[in-house]
């Protein structure tokens, strides 16, 4: 098989993912009846990654052949759809239950970021555990499980940074120590899986061959295992961080953006500075 | 003149407050603009040996095949130039100035932390001769700034000189590290009211982001050398590869301390670019949010790239991919603040005095050292040239044709606010050309010896067509640049005995620094103009035009935090990057089986496990202590403090006890490298352990004396924090040492 034959060959239309991106853009629409160009764009971004996530090649290689297909589909699912979709909501679209109402422990928790952080820290490290690692790939109901936990671990590390609600958001300085220290955590995993001699994901050591691409694989992209796992590390190390960091820089910008909402009055001149102790409002 | 600015000239001359004269003052002083000084004239001396140095270099290197120095001479030379330029002048120069600067610049009587202040600065004169004195013990460590391993080994180098230079920068480190927490603390605590964090002038803006990248990168390299210093003195082979060690993990642990060590020598610097230029071109600088944001950008992808310093070391295709990317990214935000610059200076009322034309100077040769500097990302130029000089004439284009340049614009701009007296316009012209032709012809060159290959580090080099004269060349452009630095040592001298008057504010600035006198007095200002945009100053003389206000006083911007909190908050950031260098070094060297010891045959998960509940109770009593504390119930405040006391020093005690058992069956640091992370993770942990109990007794005592009584606790809250860090540090300690093994 060539690539061409591979890339052309190897999607996966699965009926789930299909529906849920036909839900996602009904729901959104049903609520929100003229969303803006933007957010509209966000929306479909995000759904359209979702759906190349799980539907195109990728989700054939992470199947077992390549860990870094894998480390792709996990960063994409953690890290990139939720973010995107979040950016499309408004107070509006978001179901009155998630407020007040049933979900009321659910909405508890988004308003934590010690918990939000760890869930998408967590996120992160729990499914490199080489015994869950190896689980989802060998048990389709794990994998499953997996995407839908990486999915909700996703929104719920970036509502405090982007959430609909402008109140529950966290204030800008706090919200770059959230998100620069959520770059140093998947930082050091993906050192430690870069450098690291030993295999993360054992399965990936020997695929069964079910698609015939092995050798296209190994031969023609020249991915042995070891150079695989360093992708994947990479993925993880270099790019992940990069979208922590394009999370701070619109911070920093929405912070410099601002508006003022009550003048410090010019008319009260020369103030006494301070000396050692912080000021008493 | 209006109502307002009449307001502020007649303002009343600072009460007296006689500042005590005398040498003795001067080393007894906690005054943030005295310490300053002292940095900078200790930088100064420092500045000088390293000049001398570097010229001893040049003669050596001005003809091929020269005797002048020996080659071990020459080694220890150079290694000696890059240690104090770096460690010695530049890091003491860029924190001097923030020191005297940052607290008049933001309103504030002091820095947060005066006491710790003066440490931070008597730490530096005690490194520098700690690393000078190797001289007299058998020599100068002779393996260059950055002591590839195993170079830097016993077998190796065979003198003392590595130990001074560990024993030298572990103390500097810590005084930067602590000058930096004190940074951190004076700049979210102590502004002026109104002085909103957006806005900060851009130099303290870029002093604050600065002072992050200290507290987290050197605790990296601290960690490095006592790795290394354990192997030079307790036998082990961290680092030795023939024994089961790395050396690339040295050059790993090594760079991605140098790495943000680069933007820590530039940030502070592109600080006074950006209050020098719109100052001399009459115009706010464009693009305030660019340039602060660009300051976060590089700060956080400096600690991405550091393996672009290590692409000849072969880490493989994927590494080097990655990084080349990511290292050319970092271009883009610097490549913003040079636009900003230079937009500042487009359509400016230029005055292009000595302070404007360093500064212009600057913003050239940064640029081309920039532009260099790319064409290292690029991995097969990287191969092709990083042993050469142009990598030479590439980061001396950044260090001195940028950050030094930067230094001068910044002394020749805020000299008359630290003395009184403007320098020399006359003198500052010549020293300006003789500084920028001598640089140029001493580095340019270098650029062309580096691509016909002559290789760095070398003592000399064979006669090879062109490379005498153009390292000839280079040489008279080092003696020339050296007598430039002398004619700024006499503008000095007799700007100071002669010069002309500055009075508040000569240049017409804006920022707070000028709304006092100069120099100032020793309490900075009796009152601070109100600030409603980024120049207080210019809104104050120009009321019927004055900026468009900044912000708001939201909740967003005028947060109020406790200056002991965020201090000892920082601390404890620092002391995480050492620990995770420790936890990292004991992953990497244990993910493999080794021979001899190991966690699974030697350690016992249970007997720890009991003492780690100890100390997860201690910091559970901890927590109530404090709790009783708040609620003025003292008897049962010290009750459960001593209960944590007990608990802390039960654990201590298991863990001497497990040692001992190890001790007994043989396994000692030197056995293997299970044995010696384990005791290096560990013993650095329990250290940890008894400053933090003998932390804990000292509140104790106090408590006892009636120190808490009054309600004044922020002691016992700093000492709180970091008695849950340590706790904290000891699960992660647990799970990785012992627990691992058992999954």
């Amino acid at each position: 098989m060539t690539t061409k034959q591979f890339i052309i060959s190897a999607w996966n239309w699965n009926p789930w993912v299909i529906a849920i991106c036909a839900a996602t853009i009904i729901f959104y629409f049903a609520r929100q009846r003229s969303p803006s160009r933007l957010k509209t764009g966000w929306l479909l971004a995000g759904t359209a990654i979702f759906f190349f996530t799980l539907a195109s090649p990728i989700d054939a290689l992470a199947d077992g052949y390549l860990f870094s297909a894998h480390m792709l589909q996990h960063l994409l699912l953690l890290l990139v759809v939720p973010p995107l979709i979040l950016l499309s909501l408004t107070p509006r679209t978001v179901p009155d239950c998630l407020q007040n109402g049933r979900w009321q422990p659910a909405s508890k928790i988004l308003r934590q970021p010690m918990a939000t952080w760890l869930l998408g820290v967590g996120g992160m490290w729990i499914w490199h555990a080489p015994a869950l690692c190896n689980a989802a790939v060998t048990n389709a109901w794990i994998h499953r499980l997996q995407y839908v936990s990486l999915l909700f671990m996703g929104f719920a590390f970036w509502w405090p940074i982007i959430g609909p609600w402008a109140k529950q958001r966290l204030s800008p300085l706090a919200g770059i120590i959230y998100l620069f220290s959520a770059c140093i955590g998947c930082t050091i995993l993906g050192i430690i899986i870069t450098f690291s001699p030993v295999e993360v994901c054992t399965i990936y050591l020997h695929p069964m061959d079910m698609l015939g691409i092995l050798p296209l694989i190994q031969e023609q992209w020249g991915l042995t295992p070891a150079k695989d796992q360093q992708l994947g590390g990479l993925l993880m190390w270099v790019p992940a961080c990069l979208i922590y960091f394009c999370g701070i820089l619109r911070l920093f910008f929405r912070w410099h953006g601002e508006q003022t909402d009550k003048a410090i009055d010019p008319a009260s001149p020369f103030q006494i500075p301070l000396s050692g102790v912080p000021y008493e409002h | 003149m209006s109502k307002t600015a009449l307001a502020f000239v007649a303002i009343e001359t600072p009460s007296a407050i006689s500042a005590p004269r005398g040498l003795y003052s001067w080393v007894a002083t906690v005054d943030h603009k005295r310490i300053g000084i002292l940095y900078l004239l200790t930088a100064l001396v420092f500045f000088a040996a390293g000049g001398v140095e570097a010229l001893l270099m040049r003669i050596q290197l001005a003809r091929p095949n020269n005797t002048f120095l020996s080659p071990d001479a020459y080694d220890q030379i150079f290694t000696m130039h890059g240690t104090t330029m770096i460690f010695l002048v530049v890091m003491p120069t860029l924190i001097g100035l923030a020191n005297y600067l940052v607290p008049l610049m933001i309103g504030a009587r002091d820095m947060a932390f005066p006491r710790l202040n003066a440490l931070s600065y008597w730490l530096l004169p005690c490194g520098g001769l700690l690393l000078h004195f190797s001289l007299l013990a058998g020599g100068a460590p002779a393996v260059g700034w950055f002591s590839y391993a195993p170079l830097s080994e016993p077998a190796y180098a065979s003198t003392q000189g590595i130990d001074y230079w560990v024993l030298s920068l572990l103390i500097l480190g810590i005084g930067s590290v602590a000058a930096s927490i004190n940074l951190i603390a004076t700049i979210l605590t102590l502004r002026a009211p109104g002085l909103t964090i957006r806005r900060l002038p851009l130099f303290v803006w870029m002093v604050f982001v600065n002072s992050f990248l200290i507290i987290l990168a050197l605790p990296v390299l601290n960690s490095a050398i006592v790795m290394l210093f354990i192997d030079r003195h307790l036998g082990t082979h961290f680092f030795v590869p023939s024994h089961g060690g790395s050396a690339v993990l040295w050059q790993h642990f090594f760079w991605a301390f140098g790495h943000p060590e680069v933007y820590i020598m530039a940030l502070p610097a592109f600080g006074i670019i950006s209050e020098v230029i719109p100052v001399f071109s009459r115009r706010p600088i464009f693009g305030y949010e660019f340039v602060a944001a660009s300051t976060v950008a590089i700060g956080l992808l400096s600690f991405g790239i550091w393996a672009h310093h290590m692409f000849a070391v072969g880490l493989g295709r994927p590494v080097d991919l990655f990084f080349a990317a990511s290292s050319m990214l970092i271009a883009v935000p610097t490549g913003v603040k040079i636009f900003n610059w230079s937009a500042t200076l487009w359509g400016g009322a230029i005055r292009l005095n000595t302070a404007m034309r360093f500064a212009v100077a600057f913003l050239i040769q940064f640029t081309i050292g920039g532009l260099s500097g790319v064409t290292f990302a690029v991995v097969p130029i990287d191969w092709q040239v990083t042993g050469t000089y142009y990598l030479v004439a590439h980061f001396h284009y950044v260090l001195f044709g940028g950050t030094f340049f930067a230094v001068f614009a910044g002394l020749y701009y805020w000299f008359p606010k630290m003395t009184g007296r403007m320098l020399s316009e006359r003198l500052g012209k010549l020293n300006f050309w003789m500084a920028l032709i001598g640089f140029n012809t001493a580095f340019f060159v270098q650029h062309f010896l580096g691509l016909m290959g002559m290789p760095r580090r070398v003592y000399t080099y064979p006669d090879l067509p062109g490379w005498g004269l153009l390292n000839f060349i280079s040489t008279i452009g080092a003696f020339l640049l050296g007598a430039s630095v002398l004619v700024l040592l006499w503008n000095i001298v007799v700007s100071l005995r002669r010069g002309q008057p500055a009075g508040e504010n000569p240049w017409q600035a804006w920022t707070l620094e000028w709304a006092t006198t100069s120099p100032p007095p020793a309490h900075n200002f009796d009152r601070v103009p109100p600030i409603r945009s980024r120049r207080p100053l210019w809104d104050l003389a120009h009321p019927e035009n004055p900026d468009p206000l900044v912000g708001g006083s939201t909740s967003r911007d005028e947060f109020v935090l406790d200056k002991n909190r965020v201090g000892m908050a920082s601390f404890l950031a620092s002391e995480s990057a050492f620990f995770l260098m420790l936890v990292l070094a004991y992953l990497f060297y244990n993910s493999q089986p080794l021979s001899g010891p190991s966690s699974a045959n030697t350690l016992s998960p249970l007997k720890t496990g009991i003492y780690t509940l100890c100390l997860i109770a201690s910091s559970l009593t901890f927590w109530l202590a404090e709790k009783k504390l708040a609620a003025k119930n003292f008897f049962a405040f010290r009750r459960l403090l001593a209960l944590t006391i007990l608990l802390g020093t039960v654990f201590v005690l298991g863990q001497g006890l497990e040692y001992l058992h190890l001790f007994r069956a043989g396994v000692m640091v030197n056995s293997n490298l299970f044995a010696t992370t384990f005791f290096t993770l560990t013993g650095f942990h329990g250290l940890h352990m008894c400053i933090g109990l003998v932390a804990l007794l000292i509140v104790l005592g106090l408590s006892l004396a009636g120190d808490f009584n009054q309600g004044r606790i922020e002691a016992v809250k700093s000492v709180g924090l970091y008695w849950h860090f340590v706790d904290a540090v000891w699960l992660v300690v647990f799970s990785v040492v012992y627990l691992r093994p058992l999954l």
